[in-house]
This record gives structure tokens, C-alpha cells and sequence, in this order.
């Protein structure tokens, strides 16, 4: 228990270290915009990637299950909307992203702790915690959710075009069934769980990256530590989130 | 000036400093020195306040700085500059931004001002036309240059040195070491260097306090550490053959 304790104790002052004051607002600002490049621009191209796909074969794999005369075509259209908008945009993404920008946070961390770049931070009166972490979950925070919304255009897109060119049913079918029976919470509720999944990935990665010691070798186990514990807290969160708001 | 005064530190119940009671002295370069593994590097971030003490006291100048709240060390900090091992550079900055970063960080000085600061202090380091390189296109020594010149970039009243010459070839760690004696000189900087360099010893030693297993085992300056009495110290000094047929006869 106290295995389990201790880190995630530590995790909350952390957090409470990372959550201050600046010293600086404006080089907190240009931080910012620097991280929304390196993390949320660079991730679009991944996401475009994943969602595209996933779009399809959600299209292609309905249509093959529901074989069956008594249902309408366009429910393959509708299927593909809402698996896109419910899970596969905000949890599926994040999963992904939680591989590409948490491990990127903790070896950047993590290295930065074993050369020593943070001390220097702390020598010269920088709270190194919030100067290097505060940046980073502000641009993914304010950044995913951007994501998610490319993510279910793309991937009913990607459906469409999977669903109409390997003639499982017709461009009508697929767009009255995105249309049908429209619930726009849903799209509140994807946004909502990127936002938390984003907040995880970041001070999660951070946190394994902050506290390395030793040398290269421990910077990949972090890396590592960080993409695992940020995926099993983002299937736990799916869930607690999904009782909460979809009730 | 710092006055530290019977600092005690161990890691999960080993000691590793005991009863540490020593006094720098400002515009002097004073050193720490010792074997591998003696407690120097504990000593010397304890002091800056990178590691937490179990005991004891750290004053800067009528500061007591071990006992002081977070935002008080932080104008603290901000005196100091310190010198890593590995020189400790931000990887993504050049140069030039890495020197004028405690700049951007704690002044409102205009960019042409900070430009100026920052040529000046590349150039008292002897850095010329790299402003634009990253730490990653510089040699070992360029790295500990650069360092010293970020150091200085907000005129520090305290200096810290942790293992400057560790990876420099002689010619180029005597550079540094003079670098270092002339700007304590030059700024009355209260310098506090860790080395296990001979070299080092001899040439800027104005005072030294040898550690041993944690202890602190003789203070003195380079004109008397070679007829010390310390046992260790000797073993230390005299640790290599050239040393050896130096060594004073009577001892």
C-alpha cells in the first residue's frame, strides 16, 4: 500500500510545484507557443494518420456485422459517427499521443535531470518544476482538443470514402446516417475527456521524467514508465468519465 | 561570505558529511578537495541548497540559509552562479540564448542591453563568433566557457564550481582555473571550487579544506599542503609518481 502511496503523494506535490505562480509571464508565454509546435503541431500528422484509418475499417467491420437486411444501410454511417465521436477520437488518440508526447516529455525530463540542466534552473532561483512542466500541459491541454476534433471530421471522412469505395453502401447512405439522430453532447463529452486525458499524459510523463536518477538507462525506463502508467490511467478515467457523464 | 557550521548529511542512514564547519572567504577561490566518493559534490549542493540538511547550519553572509523559506533562498539564488560538471547548458538554446537566459529571467533590460551583457561576458570568457552554435557543437572547454560566462551574466556575489576541469585536457583545465581565480579576483566573488586536480590545487589554492570520508580532515592553503601532517592528505597530494619524488624528505 505504501508502495502505492509514496509515488502518488509525491505526484500531488509535484503537481502543487508545477501549479505556481511564474516568474515570468512572458517567457512562460513564448514556452507555450514553443510546446504547442513541438507538441501539438508535430502530433497532427499522426492523428490525421490513425483516424483516417480507423474511420475505415470502423465503416468496413460495421457493414460486414450487419449483413442483414432488416437493417438499414445507413446505420453503418451512424455507427461510424458516434464510435468515432464517443471513443476512438478522444481515448484511442490519446493512447497514441500518451506513446508519441509522453515519452517525449519524459526522456526531454528526464535528461534534463541527469546533465544537470535542472539544477541549474534551481541554482539560479527558477522553480524548475513549473518552468519546464506548467508549458507543456497548458499546450497539450488547450491542443487536444483541436486533435479531437480533426480526428472525428477525418475519421468519418475516412469511413465515408472506405464505406463508398468498397461499395458496402452508397455516399447517400453514409451521409444520411452522420446525419441521423445527431446528439451534439457527445461532441461535449469527447472534448471534455480529451481535456483530462491531455492533463494526464503530460504531469504523468513529467513526473516519471522529473525524478530520474541515475544515467540513460533510467531515462528509457521512465520514458517507458511513463507511457504505461499514462495508458492505464486514461482507460480508468475513460471510465470513470463515461459513468459520470453519460448517465 | 559562507559560514557553514556542523552541517551533517547522510542518504537512508549512512552518513555521508559530519560535523562539516569551514568558512569561505570572499574574492578568494577556496576548494574542496578529496577522493572520489569523500562527500564533495554532497557538500558542495548542500551548500547551494540542492540537497536537504539533517543538521547543522549554512550562513550567507547574516543569512541563515538552510532555515529560510522558499521565496527568501530564491534571492538568494539568485546571487549565485554555478559551474556544473557536465557544464549543465540547456541543450536547445545557443549560446547566446543560453547566457542571456537568467537575463531574460530576472531583469527588464531591453534586448539590445542583453546582447551587449551577453558579448561581453562570451567575450571575458574568451568565446568569440559562437553565439549561434548549440552546446552540442561545442569541445569540452568551449562548454565550460560558456557555463562560466552564464554564470556570471547577473554578476554573482557567489561562484560554484563543481569538478571544472573533469574531461579537460591539462593546458585547457589551467585555462579555466585561471578563469576562474580572475573572475573572483575581479568581482570579489566569494568562488567555492570541488576538484581532485593537483593541478587545480596548486595553482589557485588561495584556501582548501581536504574531505575524507565525509570529514573534514585539514584546512590550509597551497604553501602548506605539502608539509601537512594529515595522513590522508598526504596519501592524497602524494598520490602519483611524479608527486612522490617531490615529496619532502622528512616526511
Amino acid at each position: 500500500m505504501l508502495k502505492f502511496l509514496t509515488p502518488a503523494g509525491q505526484y500531488f506535490l509535484f503537481l502543487k510545484k508545477v501549479i505556481s505562480k511564474p516568474e515570468k509571464a512572458s517567457i512562460y508565454y513564448t514556452q507555450t507557443m514553443r510546446e504547442f509546435v513541438s507538441l501539438g503541431l508535430t502530433s497532427v500528422g499522426i492523428v490525421v494518420i490513425i483516424s483516417f484509418f480507423m474511420g475505415a475499417v470502423i465503416t468496413l467491420q460495421t457493414a460486414y456485422n450487419t449483413e442483414n437486411p432488416i437493417y438499414p444501410k445507413y446505420l453503418i454511417g451512424l455507427g461510424c459517427r458516434d464510435s468515432m465521436i464517443l471513443e476512438f477520437s478522444s481515448t484511442i488518440a490519446a493512447l497514441i499521443l500518451a506513446g508519441k508526447v509522453g515519452s517525449n516529455i519524459a526522456s526531454e525530463i528526464g535528461t534534463m535531470r541527469v546533465t544537470e540542466q535542472i539544477d541549474a534552473l534551481e541554482i539560479m532561483g527558477i522553480n524548475s518544476a513549473s518552468y519546464l512542466v506548467l508549458p507543456k500541459i497548458i499546450a497539450v491541454v488547450l491542443f487536444n482538443p483541436v486533435l479531437t476534433l480533426m480526428a472525428i471530421v477525418v475519421g468519418i471522412f475516412g469511413g465515408g470514402i472506405a464505406g463508398t469505395f468498397s461499395g458496402v453502401m452508397t455516399l447517400e447512405n453514409f451521409i444520411y446516417g452522420i446525419q441521423y439522430d445527431f446528439i451534439p453532447y457527445y461532441i461535449v463529452y469527447s472534448l471534455i475527456k480529451t481535456v483530462v486525458f491531455a492533463f494526464i499524459i503530460t504531469s504523468v510523463s513529467a513526473f516519471q521524467g522529473y525524478y530520474v536518477e541515475g544515467g540513460s538507462l533510467e531515462v528509457g525506463r521512465a520514458s517507458t514508465k511513463a507511457v504505461v502508467y499514462s495508458s492505464v490511467l486514461i482507460l480508468l478515467f475513460n471510465v470513470i468519465l463515461t459513468q459520470l457523464l453519460l448517465k | 561570505m559562507i559560514r557553514v557550521v556542523n552541517l551533517n548529511k547522510s542518504f537512508n542512514g549512512k552518513a555521508v558529511l559530519e560535523n562539516i564547519s569551514v568558512t569561505f572567504e570572499p574574492g578568494k577561490t577556496n576548494l574542496i578537495i578529496g577522493r572520489s566518493g569523500s562527500g564533495k559534490t554532497v557538500l558542495l549542493k548542500s551548500i547551494v541548497g540542492l540537497l536537504e540538511i539533517d543538521s547543522g547550519e549554512i550562513w550567507y553572509e547574516k543569512s541563515l540559509f538552510n532555515k529560510l523559506d522558499f521565496e527568501s533562498k530564491k534571492t538568494i539564488r539568485r546571487e549565485m552562479g554555478m559551474l556544473f560538471q557536465g557544464s549543465a547548458l540547456f541543450d536547445s538554446l545557443t549560446v547566446e540564448q543560453n547566457v542571456m537566459f537568467p537575463l531574460d529571467m530576472f531583469t527588464d533590460q531591453t534586448k539590445e542591453e542583453k546582447i551587449d551583457r551577453v558579448n561581453f561576458c562570451l567575450n571575458r570568457v574568451d568565446i568569440n563568433n559562437s553565439n549561434k552554435l548549440f552546446p552540442a557543437e561545442l569541445s569540452g572547454g568551449m562548454k565550460k566557457r560558456v557555463a562560466i560566462a552564464r554564470a556570471i551574466s547577473l554578476n554573482p556575489k557567489y561562484l560554484f564550481c563543481d569538478e571544472p576541469n573533469s574531461g579537460l585536457d591539462p593546458l585547457t583545465a589551467i585555462l579555466i582555473d585561471a578563469l576562474i581565480k580572475e573572475l573572483t579576483e575581479e568581482y570579489s566573488m566569494t568562488t567555492i571550487v570541488n576538484t581532485h586536480d593537483m593541478n587545480s590545487v596548486m595553482e589557485i589554492g588561495e584556501k582548501i579544506v581536504f574531505i575524507s570520508e565525509g570529514i573534514k580532515c585539514w584546512e590550509g592553503n597551497k604553501n602548506d599542503i605539502l608539509n601537512s601532517d594529515c595522513g590522508t592528505l598526504n596519501d592524497f597530494v602524494f598520490a602519483n609518481s611524479l608527486a612522490k619524488k617531490l615529496r619532502p624528505t622528512n616526511r
